[in-house]
C-alpha cells in the first residue's frame, strides 16, 4: 500500500474507532475531555499550515478562533439560526477575515518575521477590543444556553464530540493532503528562502494567502463549535493569550514541518492540563508537568514526531519516498525566444543603477555581461528575472512582455537565474532543490514527474551521487553546480547565470564551461555575467559591456574588449593604447 | 471636550505607564535580537524579583533600593545560570518559546506555593506620592521607574554602540561564524548579556512591588503588550523599546481621557499596525 | 442495656438513654464508606486569589463535620479539583466528577463564569447544584440550583437602591454620581443598574465610564474622575480595581468623598491606605448582629485561626467565605433532613424550606430560585469592614461615616 493509502487508511480506522468510542456509552466526561483535545489539534494542525509550513509566525490565531465563537453566538441567539448552520459561516467569515489580513500584510515584503507575528498579535487585541465595545458582545457575554443542540448521538457532550472529532480529522487530513501537494511544496520553499522561491515560479502571494485562509477558516468553525461548549461566550475567556500561545507550543512541541506534528504535540499538551488537577497538589503539578514539557522539548528539538521518524528511520531504513505516477512524456519545450531588454532604467533611492540598457539574447546564444563591479551586471538579472521592477523602459521574452509582471509569472514564461553566492532550500535535499525548480518551472511537472526530471539535471551537473544530500553538506562547487541544476530543472528558455565560475579551481571551471556550451547547444539563451575573462573569451558569442548603468560597449568578446573605452574603464586611462 | 489639563495628566500617566512597558521590554528585547532566544521567563522572573523585593520589605523592613542590589547580582548569575542551560541543549530560537514558556510556569508554581496566591501589596508610605508640575501630577514612583527606564535604556545602547563587548554581540547576532572568525568570544559574551538581561528583569520587578499588587498570574497580563513594544521597537533596540513603550503608554492614556475607555487596546494595537504596514522601514 | 434501663426505671432510664446517646453521638466518629462531594475551584489562575478563601472555607467546614457526625453517620470527603480559572476545564471537570469519580453531591466553583459551565452539567446530570458567588441571576435556569451570593432576583435594581437608601441616611447626601465600571460582565449589568437607579432617583450622573477589564493604567482614568467632581464614585471593580483607582487619585490628590466598590478583594481594599472609608457590600461581617448567629461562633474563629497559617494577609470572614460556609451547610441541612442522597429529594426540600445559614435565612421560592436581598452595605473603618447599613445590621455604634 502506498504512502498515502496507508495515511488515509489510518486516518479513517482512528475516525471510526472513536466516533464509535461515542456510541459505545462513555461516561460523558471522556467525552469532553477527548472533545477538549480533538479541538486543539485542529486549532494547531490549522496554525501551522501557514505558520509551521511557510514559517509566517502568526500570533493571532485566537482572533478567528474568536471570530468564530462571537458568529455562532451571534447567529444562533440574534438571528436564531441553526446552530450547524453557523459553522460554514463561522469559518468562511474567519477565512475572509485572514484573506484581508493577507491580503494587505503579505504585499509588504518587509512584513515578515517577527514583524508579521507582531501585526496578527495585535489584530487579536483590535478584535477584541471591538467585539467588547459594539453590540456583538458589549460586555455582558452571550448566553447560548437556550439554543438547540442537535442530538446527533445520545448526549449533548456526545454531538460537540462528534463535531469536533470530524473537524481535528478534516484538518488533519487537509494537513497531510497539503503537505504533499504543490502548495504544501511552495510553502516549505517559501519558509526556506521566499524570494528564491518566487524566483523559481512558485506563486507565494497565493499561497501564502491561501493557507492563512485555510487556517483562520479551520480556527473559525473551531470557535463556533467551542461557543456551544462553553455555553456562555465572554470577550475576556475568548480573546485570551491562552489560544495564540498555547497552538505554538504545541506545534513546536511535535514538530511544525510535519503534518502530523502539531496533532500529537496538542494531545500531549491538552491531556496534561488535566494531570495533577487533585486539589491539594494543583501548583505543584504544574509545575511538574512544566518540566516534563521542558525535557521533552531540550531532548527532541525537532519536535517529538520528526524525533519519532528518525528513530523509525534508523530502525528500518527504506529508500526515499516517491509519489510515482504512470510515465508521461512531459510536454515539448517551448519554442525558443530571444529576450530583449529595451532601454531599462532603475534606481535605489539616489543610485542610478541602469540607465537605459538595451541588449538582447538569441535562443542558442551566450551573450557574456561585463563590467566592473557595481556596473549595474546583477541588478540588470534582478530586473529582468522580476525580483525589481523596472523604473523604465521594457523586458520582452519573445512576443510577452515581462516588466511589470510577479517574478514566479516571469519563471513560469522560461525565464531561469543562478545565484551568485548559492541559495538553496537549506532543509531541501539536493533532488527536492532541483524538484521544486522543475515543479514550478516552465514545464509544470507532477512531483512524481519532477522527481524524475530532477534526477536527470543533477546527473547532468554530475551531482547524481548527491541526490540525498542536504545543502549544508555540500560543498561550494557543489552547491554552484545545484544551483546551476535548479534553474536547468525549469526547462528555461532563458537563462541568466550570475558569477557561477566564482570560486571554482581551473578543473571545475572546464567542467562548468562544458555543460554552459551543453546548454546552449539544446537552443536556450544565455546571459553570461562573469569576472573571470578567460571563460568569457571563450564561451561567448557577444559581449556586452556595462558601466556604471551604461552599455559602453557590444560586440564579438574580443573587439568589445579591446575597444577603448573599456579597457579605460578596467584598467585606467594610462593603460589605452592609443 | 477634555479640559488641557485632562489632556496633559493623561499624557503624563501614558508616558510613565509606557516606561515601565519600556523597562520590561529592555532584557526582553536584547536576548531576543543578540542571542535570538524568545524569554517568556522573562515576565516571571521579573514578578519573582517582584515578590522577592515584597518579602525583603515587609519581613525584613529592607529598603527597595537596597533589596534590590541584593537582587540584581543574584539574578544576574541566575540569567547566567539559564544560559548555560541553553547552550548545553542548543536551544534555538523556535524551541526557546516553548522551554521559557514551562520555566515561566514553573516559577510561577513556585511564587504561588511559597506565596500564596493571594494578593500581595508592599505598602510603602510614599506609594502614592507625586511631584507638582503646575496644574499636573506626577507620581514619584512611577517617574522613578520611567527615568531607570530611560538611563538604562542609554546605557544599554552606549554599551551597544562604543564598547567592544557590545560590539561583539552585535556582530556575532549579525553573522556569528565572521564574527567568530574575528576572534569575538560569542560565547562569553552572550552569558554576560543573559545575565544583564536578567538583572534588568530584576530590577523592573522591584519598581513593580512598589506601584503594584502582586498575584502570581500577573505574569501573563503583561506578555502581549511588551511583547508588542519589543517588536515594534525593534529587537536590540533599546532606546527603540523605550519610545515604542512611550508611544503605546500615550496612545492607551489619551483614549481613556477622550473616548470611553474600553476602546484603548483598540486605538494603541491600530497605530502599532499602521505604523508597520505604512513605514515598515522604520522600524 | 435493656435490662438495665427496666431496672432502673422510667427516669433513670431516660437519663441512662440520654447519656448513652450523647456518648454515641460526641465519642462515635463517622464510619462507613465516605459521603464524596465533588467541586472545582480556581486554584491556579488569575481567579486564583479569591479562590482560595472558599477553599479554606470549604476544608474547614468539612473537617468539621467529620469531628462530629458527619453526614449521616459518614464521614464527608471533599473532592477538590483545580480549574486552573478556566470554564470550559471546569465543565469537563464536573463531568468527570460525576460520570468518572461519581461523586454523591456537588459544590459549586468560584465564580460566574464557572458556575454557568458546572450548572449546564448540574442539570444534565439532574444533580442539586449549590453555589456561592455567582453574579448573574437572570441567567440562572436551572431549576436545582441554589445560590447562596443572596442577591436576590434583581440585583441591578436592589443592590444599587440599598446604597443610595444607605448614602440617603446620611446628613449630607449626595447629588451627583460618577460611575466608573469593568466591562466584566457581571460588573457591567450592576453599575448599569446603578446608572439607572441613581437617575430614578433624582441623582445627577456626571460621568459614565466603562473599562477594559485588564486596563493596566488608571491614570487618564483617575484625572477623568478628579475633573467630574463627583460627590459619589461608584466603582463596578472587580479585584484590584478600585484600589489601583483610588491609588491613581491619590497620586493627583483626589480623595472621592464617597465612594463604593461592587465586587472588590475585601483584605486589600481595608488594609490600603487608600482604602479609608470605602463602602461595599456584604452578608456577613465579623460582628454582631452576625456573630450572634450559631454557626458564626463556631466557624468564624476556627477560619480565622486557618486563614492566618495559609498566610492569607486579610483573615476575617467576610462574603466570600461566609457564601461559602452558607453552600456547605444548605447540603447539610437538606442532606440531614431529607435523610437522603438524592438529588431529586434534596432539591425539592431545599425549594421549599428555609434554611438558617452563617448568613441569615435563606429562602429559594422566588424567580431562579432566588429569595431576599441579603446584601448590606460596609465600609472601611480603621482598617477592618463593619456594616453600616440597614441599621438594625450595623455594628455596634457604626454609622455610615462621612468623608
Amino acid at each position: 500500500m502506498s504512502a498515502r493509502g496507508r495515511v488515509a487508511a489510518g486516518l479513517l480506522v482512528a475516525g471510526l474507532a472513536l466516533g464509535g468510542l461515542a456510541t459505545a456509552g462513555l461516561p460523558a466526561f471522556y467525552e469532553s475531555f477527548l472533545y477538549i483535545i480533538f479541538s486543539w489539534i485542529a486549532l494547531a494542525t490549522s496554525w501551522s499550515l501557514l505558520s509551521g509550513y511557510a514559517g509566517y509566525f502568526s500570533f493571532g490565531h485566537g482572533a478567528f478562533f474568536g471570530a468564530g465563537m462571537y458568529t455562532t453566538a451571534t447567529l444562533t441567539t440574534a438571528l436564531g439560526l441553526p446552530f450547524l448552520a453557523t459553522l460554514p459561516v463561522a469559518g468562511v467569515l474567519a477565512a475572509a477575515l485572514g484573506a484581508g489580513i493577507g491580503a494587505v500584510v503579505f504585499r509588504v515584503k518587509r512584513l515578515r518575521g517577527e514583524l508579521f507575528g507582531l501585526l496578527t498579535l495585535a489584530v487579536g487585541f483590535v478584535l477584541a477590543t471591538i467585539v467588547l465595545n459594539t453590540r456583538i458582545d458589549g460586555g455582558p457575554g452571550v448566553y447560548l444556553s437556550a439554543v438547540p443542540l442537535p442530538r446527533l448521538l445520545s448526549s449533548p457532550t456526545g454531538t460537540l464530540y462528534l463535531l469536533g472529532l470530524a473537524l481535528a480529522l478534516a484538518t488533519v487530513a487537509a494537513a497531510y493532503v497539503i503537505a504533499h501537494s504543490r502548495l504544501g511544496l511552495g510553502l516549505y520553499a517559501i519558509h526556506d528562502d521566499e524570494d528564491v522561491a518566487e524566483l523559481e515560479g512558485v506563486p507565494t502571494l497565493s499561497y501564502k494567502l491561501i493557507a492563512f485562509a485555510l487556517s483562520a477558516g479551520i480556527a473559525g468553525v473551531a470557535g463556533g463549535i467551542h461557543a456551544m461548549y462553553v455555553s456562555y461566550v465572554t470577550v475576556g475567556e475568548t480573546f485570551s493569550i491562552t489560544v495564540p500561545l498555547y497552538v505554538v507550543l504545541m506545534s513546536v512541541l511535535g514538530g511544525a514541518r510535519h503534518w502530523l506534528g502539531p496533532a500529537v504535540g496538542a494531545t500531549i499538551i491538552a491531556a496534561s492540563l488535566y494531570a495533577f488537577t487533585g486539589g491539594q497538589q494543583a501548583v505543584l503539578g504544574r509545575a511538574a508537568v512544566a518540566f516534563v514539557l521542558i525535557l521533552v522539548i531540550l531532548l527532541l528539538p525537532e519536535g517529538v514526531v520528526p524525533a519519532a521518524l528518525a528513530r523509525w528511520r534508523r530502525w528500518r531504513p527504506h529508500p526515499l519516498e516517491i509519489f510515482t505516477t504512470a510515465a508521461v512524456t512531459p510536454a515539448p519545450a517551448a519554442p525558443a525566444v530571444a529576450l530583449t531588454c529595451e532601454n531599462v532604467w532603475r534606481a535605489f533611492g539616489g543610485i542610478q543603477a541602469l540607465r537605459g540598457v538595451s541588449l538582447s539574447v538569441e535562443p542558442g546564444e551566450i551573450v557574456g555581461l561585463v563590467g566592473p563591479n557595481g556596473s549595474g551586471k546583477t541588478t540588470l538579472i534582478n530586473v529582468v528575472s522580476g525580483y525589481y521592477a523596472a523604473d523604465r523602459g521594457r523586458v520582452v521574452l519573445g512576443a510577452e512582455v515581462l516588466t511589470d509582471r510577479p517574478a514566479h509569472e516571469i519563471a513560469g514564461l522560461g525565464v531561469s537565474r543562478t545565484h551568485q553566492i548559492p541559495r538553496p532550500f537549506a532543509h531541501f535535499t539536493a533532488l527536492d532543490n532541483v524538484a521544486l525548480a522543475a515543479t514550478f518551472g516552465a514545464t509544470r511537472l507532477t512531483p512524481g514527474q519532477a522527481r524524475a526530471e530532477a534526477r536527470d539535471w543533477l546527473e547532468f551537473t554530475g551531482l547524481g551521487r548527491r541526490a540525498a544530500a542536504l545543502p549544508h553538506e555540500l560543498n561550494l562547487h557543489e552547491r554552484k553546480f545545484l544551483e546551476l541544476a535548479r534553474a536547468l530543472a525549469g526547462r528555461p528558455r532563458v537563462i541568466l547565470l550570475d558569477e557561477v565560475l566564482s570560486g571554482l579551481n581551473p578543473a571545475e571551471i572546464a567542467g562548468a564551461v562544458r555543460l554552459i556550451q551543453e546548454i546552449r547547444g539544446r537552443g536556450v539563451a544565455v546571459l553570461f555575467v562573469e569576472h573571470l575573462m578567460r571563460a568569457v573569451l571563450e564561451l561567448c558569442d557577444r559581449v556586452v559591456v556595462l558601466n556604471e548603468g551604461t552599455v559602453i560597449a557590444t560586440g564579438s568578446p574580443h573587439e568589445a574588449m579591446r575597444a577603448e573605452r573599456v579597457v579605460e574603464v578596467y584598467l585606467g586611462k594610462a593603460h589605452v593604447v592609443a | 471636550m477634555p479640559s488641557l489639563t485632562l489632556l496633559g495628566q493623561a499624557v503624563v500617566s501614558g508616558l510613565l505607564a509606557g516606561g515601565i512597558y519600556g523597562l520590561l521590554a529592555l532584557g526582553l528585547s536584547l536576548s531576543w535580537g543578540l542571542l535570538r532566544l524568545v524569554n517568556l521567563a522573562h515576565f516571571a522572573l521579573a514578578l519573582l524579583g517582584a515578590y522577592l523585593t515584597y518579602q525583603l520589605g515587609t519581613a525584613l523592613h529592607v529598603a527597595p533600593w537596597l533589596a534590590m542590589l541584593a537582587i540584581v547580582p543574584a539574578f544576574f548569575v541566575l540569567g547566567m545560570g539559564f544560559h548555560a542551560v541553553f547552550t548545553y541543549f542548543r536551544v534555538t530560537e523556535f524551541t526557546s518559546l516553548l522551554v521559557t514558556f514551562g520555566v515561566a510556569v514553573i516559577l510561577e508554581s513556585l511564587i504561588q506555593w511559597f506565596w500564596t496566591a493571594d494578593y500581595r501589596r508592599y505598602e510603602t508610605a510614599y506609594a502614592t506620592a507625586s511631584i507638582r508640575v503646575g496644574p499636573l501630577f506626577v507620581p514619584t514612583l512611577e517617574m522613578l521607574a520611567c527615568l531607570t527606564a530611560a538611563v538604562l535604556a542609554l546605557a544599554t545602547w552606549a554599551w551597544l554602540r562604543f564598547s567592544y563587548v557590545g560590539k561583539a554581540l552585535r556582530a556575532s547576532a549579525e553573522d556569528p561564524a565572521i564574527a567568530a572568525a574575528f576572534g569575538v568570544n560569542h560565547r562569553r559574551q552572550a552569558f554576560l548579556l543573559s545575565g544583564v538581561s536578567a538583572a534588568y528583569a530584576g530590577i523592573a520587578g522591584t519598581f513593580i512591588a512598589l506601584i503594584s499588587t502582586l498575584a502570581p498570574s500577573q505574569i501573563w497580563a503583561w506578555v502581549g503588550v511588551v511583547f508588542a513594544v519589543v517588536i515594534i521597537g525593534g529587537l536590540a533596540n533599546p532606546i527603540g523599546a523605550l519610545l515604542a513603550g512611550l508611544l503605546i503608554g500615550v496612545s492607551e492614556s489619551l483614549t481613556m481621557a477622550v473616548v470611553t475607555p474600553a476602546w484603548a487596546p483598540l486605538v494603541s494595537f491600530s497605530v502599532l499596525i499602521l505604523i508597520l504596514i505604512a513605514r515598515p522601514d522604520r522600524v | 442495656m435493656m435490662i438495665s434501663l427496666r431496672r432502673l426505671g422510667c427516669r433513670g432510664g431516660l437519663a441512662a438513654l440520654a447519656l448513652l446517646s450523647f456518648l454515641t453521638t460526641a465519642g462515635a466518629a463517622p464510619s462507613g464508606p465516605p459521603i464524596r462531594i465533588g467541586g472545582t475551584l480556581a486554584l491556579t489562575g488569575p481567579l486564583a486569589p479569591t479562590a482560595l478563601l472558599h477553599k479554606i472555607a470549604g476544608e474547614l467546614y468539612v473537617e468539621e463535620l467529620n469531628k462530629g457526625n458527619g453526614l449521616l453517620g459518614r464521614p464527608v470527603e471533599w473532592v477538590l479539583l483545580d480549574d486552573q480559572s478556566k470554564p470550559d476545564l471546569t465543565r469537563s471537570l464536573y463531568e468527570k466528577l460525576i460520570t468518572v469519580d461519581k461523586v454523591d453531591l456537588l459544590m459549586g466553583p468560584y465564580a460566574t463564569s464557572g458556575i454557568l459551565a458546572a450548572m449546564g452539567v448540574a442539570q444534565r446530570y439532574g444533580k442539586v447544584f449549590v453555589h456561592h458567588s455567582f453574579g448573574m441571576p437572570h441567567l440562572a435556569k436551572y431549576e436545582m440550583h441554589f445560590p447562596t451570593a443572596a442577591f436576590g432576583f434583581e440585583p441591578n435594581v436592589t443592590l444599587p437602591t440599598t446604597v443610595f437608601n444607605a448614602l440617603a441616611a446620611t446628613a449630607n447626601p449626595p447629588k451627583t454620581v460618577a460611575i466608573l465600571t469593568s466591562k466584566f460582565p457581571s460588573a457591567q449589568f450592576q453599575s448599569n443598574g446603578a446608572r439607572e437607579i441613581a437617575e430614578k432617583r433624582g441623582l445627577k450622573v456626571v460621568l459614565y465610564l466603562e473599562y477594559e477589564f485588564g486596563t493596566r493604567d488608571w491614570g487618564a482614568l483617575a484625572a477623568r474622575v478628579k475633573d467630574a467632581k463627583a460627590d459619589f464614585l461608584w466603582v463596578g471593580a472587580l479585584g484590584l480595581d478600585g484600589n489601583q483607582l483610588l491609588e491613581a487619585m491619590k497620586k493627583l490628590d483626589y480623595t472621592p468623598p464617597r465612594h463604593f466598590h461592587l465586587f472588590p478583594a475585601p483584605g486589600p481594599l481595608a488594609l490600603a491606605p487608600e482604602g479609608k472609608l470605602a463602602l461595599s457590600s456584604t452578608v456577613f461581617e465579623e460582628h454582631p448582629p452576625f456573630m450572634s448567629n450559631p454557626s458564626a461562633a463556631r466557624l468564624v474563629p476556627l477560619y480565622r485561626e486557618r486563614a492566618t497559617k495559609a498566610n492569607v494577609p486579610y483573615a476575617y470572614v467576610d462574603t466570600q467565605a461566609a457564601g461559602s460556609f452558607a453552600a456547605w451547610q444548605l447540603l447539610e441541612a437538606a442532606v440531614t433532613a431529607t435523610k437522603s442522597l438524592d438529588d431529586k429529594a434534596l432539591g425539592q426540600w431545599l425549594r421549599a424550606n428555609r434554611v438558617d445559614t452563617i448568613i441569615g435565612k435563606l429562602r429559594f421560592d422566588g424567580p431562579n430560585n432566588y429569595g431576599d436581598d441579603l446584601f448590606k452595605v460596609k465600609q472601611v473603618q480603621d482598617g477592618k469592614w463593619v456594616v453600616v447599613w440597614p441599621r438594625e445590621f450595623a455594628a455596634p455604634g457604626a454609622r455610615l461615616l462621612p468623608p
